[in-house]
């Protein structure tokens, strides 16, 4: 490997120096060799340090240099020794000895004097002068001079300009990810005007597709899912937030605000809700919901990843390499790594995170339909309470009446019976062996509201009162217990980690007749369990609050017992009563009361207390108000619980947000969570400029520092992976590192130019894709010479335009676009397209991948569900990143799978019939009308003859071959949900199947040439 | 095919691998056309490999130690007693059991008696496997730094705890590259407990990193396509695609004339390569050919697909084929709860197999050149997690050691290694950490462990991070 990047280096210094012979340049041809060969031992980390000798600074490195006198220079000395004990690097390590190459270029340098430079990324970049070129004709602006002129100075010339079929097709990729129809391919090539190119560049940044195609590098970026990553991969939804991203891209938010409301949304005075979504960015992260768990080891790893995926996305720099030690060849010290830390080590969050949704913080985040749809049902229930409370007067009125009849009605009763499941008045013994099963009822899992109430005469500090429970201490399931006299109630999955548990901070008697009663609002919080002893809420201490899986427990509902042999009850039990639901403070002080609604009547109304009032007035509404009354209330109490479904079921998004008081950090030795150092607070590193005293030493100052024109990062990162974009290789190649480790620019002045240009144009995304795309160098053929090949395989001196594979997005999006399959709708939860069946269950087991059917089968990829463990096959097979981490590297390799994927893969089937329905329908009548037409939607130009001629041969073939067998021609157009046309002939269906699949496999389909 | 073939290598040739990456440059440096086909790394192997293949037979979940292969008399005197402090020493425990208010000792409810000359304990759960007991080598002081299953595994599979990292079987193709143009070259069968249940495995675990993605493990499946997308669509033979492919190649052709990236002609072979798959796949899982003798040694689950037993003789026949990193994943070894009566249906599910599997190597002659490893993530504790009865127990992660044991290229065969407390606790003879067990499987294949590297994001990482010493005892 190393051999490898040694070569690649070699063949690139040798192209720099073509025209300047002998002329090293320290940055770019001597500082990759001293850090990838010599940091490791010689560099920033003075762990590794074995020496006093340090080349990442120019002091160290003079002193073992004479400058101008190689053959005198210990430095020279030791890499070309061929003793074993003194060569560098040593032998003794296996270090392997410098190449020849890497020899003679340190050599020329000393020589030449050992000019030393600065880190080159690390100092701001300067708007450079435009270079003077030869041929002015050729540049559209000032990209093109920078590349024009790197291009003479080896000797060489652009390429043509490509045509415009071609160039059209190539932008249209590039700027939406989906192919120019063929009606757009007319427009601009019957488009006689100058400015015809910008023209189409222009509709195209205009469009919803655009947004799209941008926001799924983002995702990648952010490390965008629908799963937690970890383990049992369980749900979550951030699509909110990536909806967010999409509408940013789409209003060309600049990108100075696109990254403050990402890194600090929440922060921003008066944030809104948008810009708290926005936030969403750094809980994209990977979480773990394995029981069982450490969680501080966890939530320390949370924290990293933001600081390793903050410093990967803007800064291009990686910081995660000083998480156990200083960086080995950047002067990132590991104190660095955790005052970044600091920054994003505030959230209020668990380490171990609830697996079956988002988990805190998180919002509701209503999309502006949903927001309007709420608002109507706010006004709904407003109207709805407005006109029972306009009947208060006479409610009162005749519920007075009511009461004067009732007080003579002494066993007249009432009491609350809604979601009432179980209901034992009668009183029941215990002696502390015996319990009451009352069999499969009551059978509340974690999430459903519930409230156990009865009365109780124990004899016994401890005892089970109404349980739900494996029948020992420790055992799955709910429980009402007596515990030291306290009232507690208990929810558990599992005793050690994953359960509720809470009790009365007070005792109650013993050998006397007491209510109690447990509520839980079904939100797996011990913030919502109330308990009452005689209708009084009661003070509580939370024992455990970690309620966060489905209870499995099959074990029978029991009075008196349950939870082990030792906590029979003993005493006497009666009046139980279980409800499906929370019930209010007032309506648990109503259980308790003693007395009839009659024996209440009769108490002069000044006289009764409010559990008594209370108990008054819901038996008369709910019994005996008049219809007008009844109803109204019902209407309110309908309309109330419309509203509450319906804001139960909006969106969620995980946000960031900071505690009142930041959390201590410190450096953590090695990296270990628990291994903690010196203290340490929110900074950034030393060698980058510094904060400005008006920023708040918090996220928001530290997104105002990232994108500070004084940052010499941000700007060159942003657009270097803009240029990977348009190009598929940054113009400095390592994308992700811009540290000493990284490669050069291949075009300094270039990089610069166009940080600078983003930076004064107000950090505009679009204005400076636009000044790409416009170029001339953009727009060149991508056709290439044997010879040119072999001098630039990886098209890094920009002689030609770009040619690369299409991402895994763009492949089926095209495909489905070309076939009339594709649905064009913004937005909205993740969708389930095709995937082979039983991929989730053979590796996970449970329910598996539940495909979608319609239209969401046809939706653009990046609204694919992407599960994290089992990322979506005919994605990860055209190198998708996996979404485990940050990546931001473009990938391309060219492999069988993918040849596999493309030809069978129904998703491609069933899109090579939709296309040959199109053709046959809207092709024309001849073979070649038709595949003219096929060539136009799927590439923008026609067939060459050449090409004609070997698909008619191939049709004719696919003809001959279903004609005589047209049940397999039935089979082959059954493939996919959406029926095939019925009035096509289905040999000819066939037939032209066969070859749209044929099309939509051509290597330049699947490239953008 | 031919004529394509030697147009992609005219390109190649005299052209270096700026835009393909270091692995292209490897396959044009071999003369070769894909690296994921055929094609080392240069200087690769780092010197005479014993074993050219590997066949690791994970144990996913964490197969208790204490029942299987780490014999411990004393424990049943102290059934039922406290862990003493002064043997868990500080450890660690997961948030399952930490809280627990009592940590009783439980000794093995199965017996254990020695077999072979080198005299390893084996528990009576592993007949098959105690038969051929001088045939392995079993590492008793494995250890590793992981407690909980995600963790643990990716650190087994990948070196690090945190997920993007390559796999063992990705760095092993990158550098060796395959010996098979029909097959890929890193295969991964997955077999469910037969309660169908069990810690979920993720697609990581075989996958490439930040290598490129052609190094990643391949899924062979026993329901639907063995490969994904590998059977043709309805009403398209084999015939059919053949017809296809030659007017695919031809109008490729067409598109490499013109545009002269030697990328068209990689894809040629691709398409060419994806047809012989459609062929070498159907025909490597088709087990009709096996004479009734071979169902006798691996079991009569080997008829079975998707069976643990199945896999394992799939993993014979990939191995004829020349296939360098052949992974099985049997699931549900957790026991937590219930040890005694779902231990023996795991060890039901893969003791005869496994040892079938390597006397099949054997009886083959291919044993000595295909190094077999079986075991899981972590091993359990010796306390008992949960309700302690007097027919139930269950036993939580224990990192400090566990069994491994290995077989065949490269390895000693019918040692026993390493020592652990009477608690089996703590190792108290010769660590085996998991960077030692990776460094060891690499210096089998001819691989310094330190010298496989790959350059990403500025560091040049390696499968043992920076750690890892070779276990030079276990070599042959």
């Amino acid at each position: 490997m190393r051999f490898g990047y040694t070569i690649v280096f070699l063949l690139l210094t040798s192209i720099c120096r073509a025209a300047e012979p002998g002329a090293i340049q320290f940055n770019r041809d001597v500082r990759p060799i001293l850090s990838d060969k010599c940091y490791a031992c010689h560099g920033p980390d003075p762990a590794q340090r074995k020496t006093k000798f340090r080349f990442d600074q120019e002091d160290g490195a003079k002193s073992v240099i004479v400058a101008g006198d190689a053959a005198a220079s210990k430095l020279i000395q030791r890499i070309t020794s061929d003793d074993p004990a003194t060569r560098m690097p040593p032998a003794y390590e296996g270090r392997d000895k410098l190449s020849p190459g890497e020899i003679e270029t340190l050599r020329r340098w000393v020589e030449q004097g050992a000019k030393w430079e600065a880190h080159w990324s690390f100092i701001a970049p300067k708007r450079p002068e435009l270079p003077s070129i030869k041929d002015r004709s050729w540049p559209s602006n000032p990209i093109d001079s920078f590349v024009l002129a790197r291009l003479e100075r080896e000797g060489l010339h652009p390429s043509l300009e490509a045509d415009r079929r071609t160039l059209i097709r190539r932008v249209s990729l590039d700027l939406t990810g989906l192919p120019p129809t063929p009606a757009e391919v007319d427009a601009f090539l019957g488009d006689a005007s100058p400015d015809a190119w910008e023209h189409v560049v222009d509709r195209l940044l205009a469009s919803p597709r655009y947004a799209e195609r941008m926001a799924t590098r983002w995702l990648d970026a952010a490390r965008y899912s629908d799963t937690n990553g970890y383990q049992s991969d369980g749900e979550r939804s951030m699509w909110r937030w990536r909806d967010w991203v999409i509408d940013a891209f789409d209003r060309n938010m600049p990108f100075d605000q696109f990254t403050i409301e990402q890194i600090a949304g929440d922060l921003l005075p008066n944030a809104t809700a948008s810009q708290k979504i926005a936030t969403g960015f750094h809980r994209n992260h990977r979480t773990n919901g394995e029981g069982g768990i450490v969680p501080e080891e966890f939530r320390v790893e949370y924290v990293a990843d933001r600081v390793e995926t903050t410093s990967i996305v803007w800064l291009g720099l990686t910081m995660g390499c000083a998480r156990c030690h200083d960086h080995k060849y950047d002067p990132i010290k590991q104190r660095d790594f955790y005052r970044m830390f600091a920054f994003f080590n505030s959230v209020p969050e668990k380490g171990l995170v609830y697996n079956f949704g988002n988990d805190e913080p998180m919002m509701k985040a209503p999309t502006p339909e949903q927001s309007s749809k709420l608002a109507e049902l706010d006004a709904k229930l407003r109207d709805a309470e407005k006109s029972y409370y306009a009947l208060e007067p006479s409610i009162d009125q005749d519920q007075a009446k009511w009461e004067r009849r009732a007080a003579h009605k002494k066993k007249l009763d009432w009491s609350p019976h809604d979601g009432l499941v179980v209901d034992r008045p009668q009183p029941v013994d215990f002696d502390g062996e015996t319990f009451v099963d009352v069999g499969d009822v009551a059978n509340f899992d974690y999430l459903e509201p519930f409230t156990l109430a009865a009365y109780i005469h124990p004899s016994s500090p401890d005892g089970a009162i109404l349980t739900r429970v494996e029948d020992y201490f420790e055992g799955e399931g709910y429980g009402l217990y007596l515990i030291n006299g306290e009232v507690r109630l208990h929810i558990i999955k599992r005793w050690t980690d994953i359960g509720l548990r809470v009790e009365t901070e007070n005792p109650i008697p013993l050998n006397e007749w007491n209510h109690v009663s447990a509520t839980y609002d079904g939100y797996r919080y011990a913030s919502g369990v109330r308990i009452y002893v005689n209708g009084q809420p009661q003070k509580l201490k939370v024992l455990f609050d970690d309620l966060n899986y489905p209870l499995g427990a099959k074990d029978p509902f029991r009075i008196g017992g349950g939870g082990g042999p030792k906590l029979r009850f003993q005493g006497s039990i009666r009046g139980v009563e279980v409800f499906k639901r929370a019930l209010s403070e007032a309506e648990a002080a109503i259980l308790a009361l003693n007395q009839t609604i009659g024996q209440l009547a009769a108490i002069p109304p000044e006289q009764r207390t409010k559990p008594q009032s209370d108990k008054l007035a819901l038996c008369f509404l709910d019994r005996f108000a008049s219809k007008k009354v009844r109803a109204a209330r019902q209407q309110m109490f309908d309309a109330r619980a419309e509203r509450k479904r319906y804001y139960e079921a909006i969106p969620t998004v995980m946000v960031m947000q900071d505690t009142p008081t930041p959390r201590d950090t410190f450096i953590l030795k090695r990296g270990a969570y628990d291994n903690r150092g010196e203290q340490v607070g929110p900074g950034v590193p030393g060698f980058l400029p510094p904060f400005q005293t008006e920023w708040p030493n918090n996220r928001l100052g530290l997104a105002r520092w990232l994108v500070s024109p004084a940052n010499p990062l941000t700007a060159r990162v942003i657009v270097n992976r803009f240029w990977q974009m348009y190009f598929g290789t940054g113009l400095v190649k390592t994308i992700e590192d811009f540290g000493s480790q990284g490669e050069a620019s291949s075009h300094p002045e270039l990089l610069d130019w166009l940080a600078t240009e983003f930076v004064e144009s107000g950090w505009d995304m679009k204005a400076i894709q636009k000044a790409i795309v416009l170029s001339s160098t953009y727009r060149q053929s991508s056709k290439v010479t044997h010879e040119l090949w072999q001098l630039d395989p990886e098209n890094r001196l920009l002689a030609r335009g770009p040619r690369f594979r299409l991402s895994p997005e763009m492949i089926r999006d095209q495909a489905l676009a070309v076939s009339g399959l594709l649905v064009e709708k913004a937005g909205g939860p993740s969708v389930k397209p095709y995937q082979p069946p039983g991929l989730w269950q053979e590796l996970a087991g449970g329910s598996g991948y539940v495909q979608d059917h319609g239209s969401a089968l046809y939706r653009r990829s990046l609204y694919t569900y992407w599960k994290r463990t089992v990322a979506p096959p005919s994605m990860v097979n055209f190198d998708a990143s996996t979404r485990e981490t940050c990546t931001v590297r473009e990938v391309r390799t060219n492999t069988p799978l993918q040849a596999l994927d493309l030809m069978n893969d129904v998703a491609y089937v069933e899109a090579a019939r939709k296309l040959a329905e199109r053709l046959l329908t809207e092709g024309g009548n001849t073979p070649i009308e038709r595949l003219t037409y096929a060539y136009r939607l799927v590439l923008a130009r026609a067939p060459k003859p050449a090409e004609e001629k070997i698909l008619l041969a191939t049709l004719d073939e696919f003809r001959k071959r279903y004609a005589g067998d047209l049940a397999s021609a039935e089979k082959l157009v059954a493939e996919g949900e959406s029926p095939h046309n019925p009035k096509l002939n289905i040999l000819e269906l066939a037939v032209y199947t066969s070859a749209a699949s044929l099309l939509l496999n051509l290597d330049e389909t699947i490239t953008k040439e | 095919m031919d004529t394509t073939t030697l147009l992609t290598r005219r390109h190649f040739f005299g052209v270096h691998a700026f835009g393909l990456g270091t692995a292209a440059l490897a396959s044009l440096l071999t003369g070769e056309l894909d690296a994921s086909a055929t094609g080392a790394l240069p200087g690769l192997p780092h010197f005479a490999p014993k074993a050219k293949r590997v066949i690791y037979l994970f144990q996913s979940g964490g197969p208790s130690q204490m029942e299987l292969f780490d014999y411990k008399p004393k424990l049943k005197d102290y059934a039922g007693t406290e862990l003493p402090e002064s043997i868990r020493n500080g450890q660690r425990l997961t948030g399952m059991s930490a809280s627990q208010s009592t940590f009783p000792v439980v000794p093995s409810r199965f017996e254990f008696a020695q077999y072979g000359e080198s005299g390893a304990w084996v528990s009576e759960l592993l007949p098959y496997t105690a038969k051929i007991a001088d045939q392995l080598t079993f590492i008793r002081s494995m250890n590793t730094d992981a407690i909980n299953h995600d963790p643990a595994v990716t650190f087994l599979q990948t070196g690090s705890q945190i997920a993007g990292r390559p796999s063992i079987g990705s760095w092993l193709v990158y550098g060796l590259g395959s010996e098979t143009q029909d097959l890929p070259g890193f295969v991964v069968m997955i077999s469910p407990g037969s309660g169908g249940g069990g810690q979920p495995l993720y697609d990581r675990l075989w996958g490439s990193g930040f290598l490129p993605t052609k190094y990643q493990g391949v899924k062979f499946r026993s329901v639907g396509d063995p490969v994904l997308y590998l059977s043709n669509p309805a009403g398209f033979t084999h015939q059919d695609r053949r017809t296809y492919l030659d007017a695919l190649g031809k109008l490729n052709q067409l598109a490499l004339d013109d545009y002269g990236d030697p990328e068209i002609g990689t894809r040629i072979s691709q398409y060419e390569m994806a047809f012989r798959m459609q062929s070498s796949v159907p025909e490597l899982t088709d087990l009709s050919k096996e004479p009734a003798q071979t169902f006798e040694m691996y079991g009569a689950d080997a008829r079975k697909p998707g069976t643990y037993a199945a896999n394992c003789l799939l993993a014979r026949r990939l191995a004829e084929r020349g296939v360098r990193f052949i992974q099985l994943f049997h699931r549900d070894w957790d026991h937590h709860g219930n040890l005694p009566k779902d231990l023996p249906k795991r060890c039901k599910e893969t003791d005869q197999a496994s040892a079938a599997l390597v006397m099949d190597l054997k009886q083959r002659g291919l044993l000595d050149e295909t190094l077999v490893v079986w075991g899981g993530e972590f091993g359990r504790t010796v306390y008992c997690q949960g309700r302690l009865t007097a027919e139930d127990y269950g036993r939580d992660h224990h990192p400090r050691c566990f069994t491994v044991w290995m077989a065949g290229g490269g390895i000693k065969p019918g040692i026993v290694m390493g020592e652990t407390d009477d608690y089996g606790y703590n190792i108290t003879q010769g660590p085996v950490h998991v960077h030692d067990l990776q460094a060891t499987i690499l210096q089998c294949l001819g691989i310094d462990h330190t010298r496989l590297t790959y350059k990403y994001q500025g560091r040049h990482f390696r499968l043992t991070d920076v750690h890892g010493n070779v276990v030079r005892q276990l070599l042959a």
